[in-house]
């Protein structure tokens, strides 16, 4: 298995939650998505993908539906629930900051800390 | 948030198919296997490779169920049961933890609601910490005391407090006359005095300025007992005139439910004290009082009295005559103090033992959970291999530690619930607000929660550690260090025991010699009968004498009474009467100097007062019935008092000149001493009077010459026919003369033990913790010796193997419990001699050091402890040595 960045804590939840505004996705295409999009830096293994899903639709932030897949297998897709977008934006919000933040310490945005 | 909580509400209710999500990751299996097919590899190589890069779906499955909202609390039922399980197959384990916590929770528990009312409770008064009670004290009057001569001089003059007021001398029996009449208690108070306790009364209002002058409006304050047993709680009872020992006055008030005086007597009616300023600012002494005051704020006691002094130094030198003066001080004490400073001392000292046995307790429990953790530490191991998270293990151990808290907490709790029982039953008159002591829930709470706090760190210790792959092989030599802190804490078990044990000892022997000492005067058989007259109906010493004299020669006809006597008191304690011993001279020389020679406690007696009490007298004659007829003064000495008046003469015959009145007494004859100072205290001399038969001697007034106190005499009675009997005929012939007298009786054996309930009630309490913290060391030493055998099992199978008798195994095992036993004897020894100051208040005859008592105690100790390392000792020794090699 290639080494794959670790993700940190609620960092996964923030991609999945940004993967879905563009629609309702089953597990096995956020995935995809996540790796494609981030030009396969970031893997999202499953053993950690299904528990986040879970998470996120216990929360209340996503919602699950059986639907049919391209393919025509029976698949469950999730999409964003209202909850789920304003959450979205929070921690859009926060996650700006605190990159915004480290860039400064590592002192690679010299223009913002003049 | 709240769409949040509704959706974990939701799915808290609504359980999830479980093949729902192995739908899901089937569907994401066989996308990954498309993926590769289409990709150009072979359907079994793509199936294979799938499944390697997934992993473990058993892992991800039950990792989505974690996310569920209340997954933990199937967990926790689940660690519940699994606890369950392990506290039956443990039995002894468990019973012991949960004995020990039920113990040190109970008993703290119950001594706490006791003293917490005597040290603690706030008294019921605004600003409380700051009230105090201001006066003089002198050797006859040891709470201070207050007179209008200088009273009001203080008042005006002062400058630490802000408020100052006083109440009469004390609450006497006062009848309301109306068509349900009642005896009640009534109080006289200045109209600053509520107000400076910060109370006020709950129904109409407090005395004006005007209504505390004399002559004023005649006024009352009720209190809510009253209210509430006799007027049914009326709002109406305002503006009602009662007739209180047959004047009206008007009731303005009712105080509020709870109230009580700072000198914790009983009142039910309290009326002005009206005292006339200009007149007792003249006279000397003026009216009795307990003056109080409330103390400016930031002022202490210490620079209160350091600024009364200059008052003070003036009263004395104008006021006081001069002989005297010696003997008065000015007294500044907090209302805590005044109230209850003659019980801190066994309060603090009951407090601290059972702390010390808390301490055992949690010791024990300490040791036992680390016992326990430590046999466990394999199936943690096991637990930890097979996938159980440290969180996890943690939380079972948490899960074990406070479901044997919360039993132990629940069985100490009806303990302490019992053991107040014990208490209350036990317990002396004298010892105040604890009848009104209540299982206290805040101390209750902080031992559960102390035991609890013990009980879990020391259990999670093992879980803590990650679990070792060491541990699992289980032959591994187990934490030194562990071993050392259980060793430790027996060593201190012991310790604490010692001390409990050498302060219980020195109590009992203490207690020994109080039962034990001859009082001086037979109380066997004898009886003691109080008849308190009515006040308004006996309104004449001649009508009282009449009432006594016609029961005594009705009861002197019983053939089974041998003696009927009258005294105003009984030795050895309680209320006497006394007289100053500078107050009186032998004819012929002069008065000893004022303020010296301390007091000479008097009685008033007739002449069947020697022989009902079997009192010898030593010289001359008894007084006779002929004396009871005469008017002289006849007395008889004790050989204390006859010796400090007449060394070396003889008494009988003599005169005594007494100071006050100018009155002659004659000395007719000298008794033997008895116990007169309490049981405790040394003996006092004493001077007897003769109770005669004149109105006078009988409570009436006397225009010169009073001797006799204004107390109600004191029958007794002394009879051959057993005591029920004589209380009978002593009530049916007072009933006889006037139906409607109350008549208390007691036995005169029961009056010397109820001056022995103090001491034995404190005994018995420290003792019995002492028996609780003995009982748990020894569950301690036990606990770890017989640990140390097993733990080191293995290597007694090697030395037999290579040897060792089963002596030498014995001495081995054994010597490791003399050990613990000698270091905590030794130390606790060191703490018990020095703790033992404190005790000396409590000891008497006997001294803090006593060694015939530590001895006696190290060598209980050394026995008990001995046996309980013998125990698991020998079970060592029996060890066949193939087995022992064959240990785990």
């Amino acid at each position: 298995m290639p080494p794959t960045t670790d993700l940190l804590q609620g960092t996964l939840d923030l991609l999945i939650l940004q993967t879905l505004v563009a629609g309702p996705m089953h597990g096995w295409g956020v995935a995809q998505r996540i790796q494609q999009v981030s030009r396969d830096v970031l893997q999202v293994g499953q053993g950690s993908l299904y528990p986040a899903l879970h998470r996120l639709e216990y929360k209340g932030w996503i919602r699950a539906d059986w639907g049919n897949s391209e393919n025509n297998r029976k698949a469950k897709f999730y999409s964003l629930t209202v909850t789920g977008r304003k959450q979205l934006e929070t921690e859009l919000e926060t996650w700006e900051r605190l990159s915004g933040a480290v860039g400064l310490v590592l002192g690679r945005i010299p223009e913002a800390a003049s | 948030m709240m769409s949040e909580f509704w959706t974990r509400l939701r799915y808290l209710f609504t359980r999830r198919e479980p093949d729902e999500l192995d739908d899901e990751l089937r569907f994401h299996l066989e996308q990954a296997i498309d993926v590769r097919v289409a990709a150009g590899m072979s359907a079994e190589e793509a199936h294979r490779q799938a499944l390697i890069e997934l992993g473990g779906m058993q892992r991800t499955r039950e990792q989505c169920y974690e996310q569920r909202p209340g997954w933990w609390m199937g967990t926790v039922a689940q660690d519940v049961r699994y606890a369950l399980r392990g506290f039956r197959r443990n039995a002894v384990f468990t019973v012991t933890v949960i004995a020990t916590l039920a113990v040190g929770i109970g008993a703290t528990t119950a001594v706490f609601s006791v003293v917490d009312r005597i040290l603690f409770r706030p008294l019921p008064y605004a600003h409380d910490d700051r009230i105090v009670s201001v006066g003089l004290v002198q050797s006859l009057e040891r709470q201070e005391f207050a007179v209008g001569g200088f009273f009001f001089d203080w008042r005006d003059n002062q400058k630490p407090f802000e408020a100052f007021a006083s109440q009469g001398a004390m609450p006497h029996a006062c009848d309301l006359v109306e068509a349900n009449p009642a005896q009640l208690n009534c109080i006289h108070a200045q109209a600053g005095f509520l107000p400076l306790l910060g109370v006020s009364p709950v129904l109409g209002r407090n005395f004006l300025p005007e209504e505390d002058r004399p002559n004023g409006p005649r006024v009352a304050l009720i209190s809510y007992g009253l209210w509430q047993d006799h007027y049914n709680r009326d709002p109406g009872v305002l503006n009602r005139l009662i007739d209180v020992d047959g004047s009206t006055a008007r009731i303005v008030g009712v105080l509020p439910k709870g109230f009580e005086l700072p000198t914790l007597q009983a009142a039910d009616v309290m009326m002005p004290l009206a005292l006339d300023e200009g007149n007792e600012r003249k006279s000397s002494p003026g009216s009795a009082m307990r003056a109080f005051a409330r103390l400016r704020p930031g002022v202490s006691i210490v620079q209160a009295k350091a600024e009364l002094e200059p008052l003070f130094v003036h009263t004395r030198d104008t006021l006081i005559p001069a002989p005297i003066r010696k003997d008065f001080h000015l007294s500044v004490r907090s209302l805590r103090d005044r109230e209850t400073k003659d019980v801190q001392s066994a309060a603090w000292i009951l407090l601290g033992s059972v702390f010390a046995v808390l301490l055992i307790a949690c010791a024990n429990v300490a040791s036992l959970m680390m016992a326990r953790g430590e046999a466990r530490e394999r199936e943690l191991a096991v637990r930890s291999a097979l996938g159980a998270s440290r969180g996890r293990l943690i939380r079972q151990t948490l899960t074990e530690a406070s479901m044997l808290s919360l039993a132990g907490a629940v069985a100490g709790i009806v303990l302490a619930e019992g053991l107040l029982m014990v208490f209350l039953r036990l317990a002396p008159t004298g010892i105040p607000f604890l009848t009104r002591a209540g299982l206290d829930v805040r101390i209750a709470l902080f031992t559960v929660m102390l035991s609890l706090v013990c009980g879990a760190l020391f259990g999670l210790l093992p879980a803590l550690q990650t679990p070792r792959a060491v541990a699992l092989a289980a032959r591994a030599a187990k934490s030194r260090n562990r071993t050392m802190l259980r060793r430790s804490l027996v060593v201190s078990q012991i310790a604490i025991s010692m001390v409990l044990l050498s302060g219980a000892a020195l109590l009992v022997r203490s207690f020994q010699n109080l039962e034990g000492q001859s009082l001086g005067l037979q109380t066997q058989g004898v009886l003691s009968a109080r008849i308190a007259l009515p006040g308004f109906r006996y309104d004449t010493g001649q009508k009282k004498m009449e009432f006594y004299l016609r029961l005594e020669a009705a009861l002197k006809r019983f053939p089974g009474i041998h003696a009927v006597g009258f005294s105003d008191s009984v030795p050895p304690g309680g209320w006497q009467n006394n007289e100053r011993f500078a107050d009186l001279a032998p004819e012929g020389k002069p008065f000893p100097e004022q303020g010296t020679g301390g007091s000479v406690v008097s009685r008033g007696v007739t002449p069947d007062y020697f022989r009902a009490l079997n009192i010898p007298i030593l010289r001359g004659r008894n007084f006779t019935e002929e004396d009871r007829q005469g008017s002289d003064y006849p007395v008889v000495l004790s050989r204390l008092l006859a010796l400090r008046m007449f060394p070396g003469e003889d008494p009988l015959g003599k005169r005594i000149h007494r100071d006050r009145d100018k009155l002659w007494l004659l000395v007719v004859g000298v008794a033997e001493n008895v116990k007169n100072g309490g049981l405790t205290e040394q003996d006092e001399p004493e001077i007897y009077f003769l109770r005669r038969s004149v109105q006078q001697d009988w409570g009436g007034r006397a225009p010169v010459g009073e001797v006799m106190s204004g107390a109600a005499p004191l029958m007794i009675v002394d009879g051959l026919v057993p005591q029920e009997t004589v209380a009978l005929w002593v009530r049916s012939q007072a009933a006889q003369i006037d139906p409607t007298v109350p008549v208390e009786i007691e036995t005169l054996n029961e009056s010397v033990s109820k001056l022995a309930d103090r001491p034995r009630f404190e005994t018995a309490l420290l003792g019995f913790f002492a028996f609780c913290g003995l009982l748990m060391a020894v569950i301690g030493l036990y606990g770890v010796i017989s640990f140390v055998a097993t733990q080191r099992t293995q290597e007694i199978g090697v030395r037999m193997a290579l040897g060792a008798t089963r002596a030498d195994i014995l001495r081995l095992i054994a010597g490791e419990g003399v050990r613990l036993i000698v270091l905590g004897g030794v130390l606790g020894m060191a703490a018990a001699l020095a703790a033992a100051q404190l005790l000396k208040s409590l000891l008497y005859n006997v001294g803090p050091h006593d060694p015939v008592t530590y001895a006696a105690v190290a060598l209980l100790l050394a026995l008990v402890a001995l046996v309980a390392t013998l125990i698991p000792a020998r079970a060592a020794m029996k060890v066949e040595p193939v087995v022992a090699l064959r240990y785990e």
